[in-house]
């Protein structure tokens, strides 16, 4: 037993056999992600016309789309851009609610009861309309999408950011660190952000499948990305009026972008219970 | 104290209503081009028809003055005329209405009972599987989107087995739906629901002996049902984008499919008025939910 399992108290989840897959589907899709353009040499894009809605077979090993296009090229590229994008969007989110939020909370005021009216005015409006007004607002491709999945998602960080600063800030260790002549700035950045980052990290690993499959929403209705972007919900919305004909080309992105949410929100459950010791002991929280 | 506090909410669902109505209107005016480009493209008039056209719309006026006007329009229940249908939208919205309310309370109600159900048995039977169906329901609604889940039921049930009709399977949409409403009901109920369990007079109740499955319907359940009332509210937000892919993804002819529509084919009035339409009857729902969980918890005031 380590020191820090007496000192909380509480009982580290450990590794287990259940996170096994989850993680490895994680990291494979990763690292299809980052390396596997490279090694497919097949062009996404490139239309064979000749062999449409095609099963699998050799030379394709998921079959061909209504265009004649490499299912699993597509796929593998599917996975860069989906992720790019619903990360772009975390950040996005964790710019706008999470820095915003802290500052707003910091400085109070005017500027604090402006933001939060704000954040209150989104996290009001559902999720998808909000989204699609927000593109339609910003107009198509991963920037402006990324950008509305950022505003989207944006007041569940700045919750996050207004809730841990006021419960530090009224810790003892941060009077005493004021009590030392530490300035305000000192505090934030060695006593409380190094508090509160565990916060940040498990509403990311909430929001960050979220974003995918928000895009993914998106792309299915049509909006988002531009119509030759082959992310995962591109792929499903453009093979999906031929599902009856071609089932391949739509089952595999459709199991490709559910079992990867799946694998990150379970994988995101183990990080929250590692990083969010107050959800733990529970009574703190 | 109640009362005030009831003042309040019902204050800042109206600030929120007033709010949400000036975003949607400045999300559709942002984009550039007006509707009387489109028309313009379309029916090929000249500028001075164009001109003339605006006149009409009041699109020459400030954008302060348009809001004024077009708030003015929706409170008398004028929600402008659609372009792309040449009818008021008003019409369209009435049409489409029943749909949505149809799947929306469809949907509702088999996850209100598939979620309080689970939720239920898993604190009457923990170790039974119920526990597990709990946290089965509430993974699948976090991790598999609901156009995912309706594309498989489709392959399996109406292309593989041939066991029903895609167009306008109300019956399978809302099924979908419901699962996703029942796992995000489902695992707070059920925290709730334990918590209350460890409380001093669920103890008292047991100790005079009074049957288990009584203890958790008369003193265990009534006390999560402000916690229920809440999560509902909340839930709806969510259901309003499930309608939308549901509606496409079945052919149903509803309010999203509508506010899709008129998404993609740049219709901005019929986008404003449903995207409000969608939007205020969310707050204003939350808010009497709110509302009936005071009234009903007094713990919350």
């Amino acid at each position: 037993m380590s020191v820090s399992t007496v000192r909380r108290g509480v009982r580290r989840p450990g590794f287990s056999l259940s996170l096994v897959l989850p993680v490895g589907f994680v990291a494979l899709v990763v690292a299809a992600a980052v390396i596997g353009p490279q090694l497919v040499g097949v062009d996404p894009l490139a239309q064979n016309l000749l062999s449409r809605n095609e099963g699998p077979s050799a030379a394709f090993p998921l079959g061909t789309d209504h265009l004649g296009r490499d299912v699993l090229a597509r796929l593998i590229v599917g996975a860069r851009l989906s992720l790019w994008t619903g990360f772009l969007g975390l950040f996005a989110a964790l710019l706008i609610g999470g820095v915003l939020g802290l500052i707003a909370t910091m400085v109070r005021g005017p500027f604090e009861l402006a933001f939060f009216g704000a954040v209150d005015l989104v996290r009001a409006m559902p999720g998808v309309l909000l989204a699609l007004l927000l593109v339609v607002a910003l107009g198509a491709g991963i920037g402006p999408v990324a950008l509305a999945l950022g505003i989207t998602f944006a007041p569940f960080f700045a919750h996050v950011a207004r809730a841990t600063y006021r419960r530090e800030h009224g810790m003892t260790y941060v009077t005493a660190a004021r009590t030392f002549g530490a300035s305000e700035r000192w505090i934030l950045s060695f006593h409380i952000l190094p508090n509160i980052s565990g916060a940040f990290v498990t509403m990311a690993a909430i929001i960050l499948p979220r974003c995918i499959v928000t895009e993914s929403v998106l792309s299915f209705l049509g909006l988002g990305v531009e119509p030759d972007t082959p992310t995962w919900g591109r792929m499903i919305a453009q093979a999906a009026r031929f599902l009856e004909r071609n089932p391949t080309a739509v089952l595999a992105p459709v199991l490709a972008l559910s079992l990867f949410t799946l694998s990150l929100t379970l994988v995101g459950d183990r990080l929250r219970a590692r990083f969010d010791p107050w959800r733990l002991v529970g009574s703190r929280s | 104290m109640r009362e005030v506090a009831a003042l309040a909410g019902l204050l800042r669902a109206a600030g929120l209503v007033v709010g949400i109505t000036l975003l949607i209107f400045l999300f559709v005016r942002v984009v550039p081009g007006d509707v009387v480009d489109l028309v313009g493209i379309e029916g090929g008039l000249t500028d001075a028809m164009k001109e003339e056209m605006r006149q009409e719309l009041g699109l020459n006026q400030s954008l302060g003055q348009q809001f004024v006007l077009w708030v003015g329009q929706l409170a008398q229940g004028d929600f402008g005329l659609s372009i792309r249908y040449h009818r008021p939208v008003a019409d369209l919205i009435a049409r489409a209405l029943p749909t949505t309310l149809q799947l929306a309370a469809l949907s509702f109600t088999i996850g209100l009972v598939l979620g309080v159900g689970a939720a239920v048995a898993a604190v009457t039977w923990p170790r039974s599987v119920w526990p597990s169906v709990v946290q089965a329901l509430n993974v699948w609604s976090i991790a598999v989107p609901t156009f995912c889940a309706g594309l498989l039921l489709i392959f399996v049930f109406v292309l593989w087995l041939g066991w029903m009709p895609l167009l306008g399977n109300l019956w399978l949409a809302s099924i979908i739906l419901g699962v996703d409403v029942a796992g995000q009901l489902t695992k707070p109920l059920h925290e709730d629901l334990k918590e209350t369990l460890n409380a001093t007079f669920v103890k008292t109740a047991r100790a005079k002996g009074i049957r288990p499955i009584l203890v958790i319907w008369r003193h265990v359940l009534p006390n999560s049902l402000s916690v229920l009332l809440s999560l509902s509210g909340l839930v709806l937000a969510g259901l309003v984008g499930g309608t939308i892919t549901m509606e496409l993804l079945f052919g149903l002819p509803g309010l999203g499919k509508l506010a899709l529509d008129s998404v993609l084919g740049r219709d901005y009035p019929a986008i404003q008025a449903v995207a409000v339409i969608l939007a205020v009857s969310v707050v204003m729902v939350n808010a009497l939910v709110d509302l009936l969980a005071r009234l009903i918890d007094p713990r919350l005031s």
